[in-house]
């Protein structure tokens, strides 16, 4: 009775995933201000392209393969693929199995693409200022699972953005270091 | 004897192959003719901007989707096209994409057409291109400052 009740609970917050209506998509949130700032940094060089082309260096620096490129409006798309596994994970899996009395397998992540799309822009008329926005995201498949006697086929994907500061300033003092710059904070 | 007979079958087949191919429906001739709809969906996409140059329009449609949580998927800048993407948070099932073209409309304005789609379907809700136009223009205002 009481596994019953905690896996019950375990599983309803998953389950009440709510739909965003494509209007609230489309709309700035108290967020955005926040976001913008931690992603972006100028620098005070006229050179977008020199800029453009050390943050290239950065990303293969940091293991990432540019995708994408255009130069006309400073865009640059690049993506790593590395392994997702965690034990985290495997341990949650192990005690969910136990728990449920070997029903419940829940799929572990294996395999993730993190990517990252950068901008450059002049910031004034005269473009003696360059702004870089950076955004990193990944996205994760997950291995197989079971569910009482249903299978969960393995391949199941799942999206995140990354939010962590850090990783935005560990990108952009690496960058600052390879303009010999300094990255100005908006 | 047989012989006539597998004749006649194969006559007879043909025949009913042939009755089966008449019976497709006729296509109608205004199948590509536009409607009032499309018209409607194309006004409420498009507006027209008074800037000459398009590539500071086309950095501030960017600068805009990012604000919005937009990925920049691809652009190109000879065509005024850029093609981003995002995942309707919390919910990473649901996905909207967007393609958005810049071209002169006429000598000093530029027209920018935004296509929405969430989940594959189109978005036919004005709301939605009020709310990136209202973006896009606070965008462009400070890019021109």
């Amino acid at each position: 009775m009481r596994i019953g009740v905690c896996l019950t609970l375990l599983v309803l917050p998953t389950g009440c995933v709510s739909h965003t209506e494509p209007t609230e998509l489309f709309q700035l949130t108290a967020e955005t201000p926040k976001h913008r700032a931690m992603q972006t940094r100028f620098f005070e060089t006229p050179n977008e392209k020199e800029l453009l082309s050390a943050a290239a260096a950065v990303l293969q620096d940091l293991g990432f393969q540019v995708e994408e490129s255009v130069r006309e409006v400073g865009f640059l798309r690049a993506t790593k693929e590395r392994s997702a596994r965690e034990y985290g994970q495997y341990i949650q899996q192990a005690l969910l199995l136990i728990l449920s009395l070997g029903k419940l397998l829940t799929p572990v992540d294996l395999h993730q693409k993190i990517a990252a799309g950068l901008i450059t822009r002049p910031l004034n008329q005269e473009a003696t200022r360059q702004e870089v926005r950076i955004v990193f995201y990944r996205v994760v498949w997950k291995g197989d699972g079971q569910t009482n006697n249903q299978y969960i086929p393995p391949g199941q994907q799942y999206m995140e953005m990354i939010w962590d500061p850090e990783i935005y300033q560990q990108f952009f003092a690496k960058l600052s270091k390879a303009v010999f710059l300094e990255a100005h904070t908006i | 004897m047989t012989d006539k007979r597998y004749v006649w079958a194969g006559i007879l087949l043909a025949g009913s192959l042939l009755l089966y191919g008449c019976s497709t429906p006729e296509t109608p001739k205004d199948l590509l003719a536009p409607t009032d709809t499309q018209l409607k969906i194309r006004s409420m996409q498009t507006r027209a901007f008074e800037l000459t140059d398009r590539n500071t329009a086309m950095r501030g449609v960017i600068a805009s989707l990012q604000d919005l949580g937009f990925i920049i998927e691809r652009a190109n800048e000879p065509l005024g096209l850029v093609t981003a993407a995002r995942f309707a948070e919390p919910n990473y099932y649901d996905v909207v994409s967007v393609t958005v073209t810049v071209r002169q409309d006429t000598k000093d304005k530029l027209a920018v057409r935004v296509n929405a789609i969430y989940n594959s379907k189109p978005i036919d809700d004005p709301k939605v291109y009020q709310n990136f136009f209202a973006s896009l223009e606070r965008s462009l205002f400070l890019t021109k400052k």
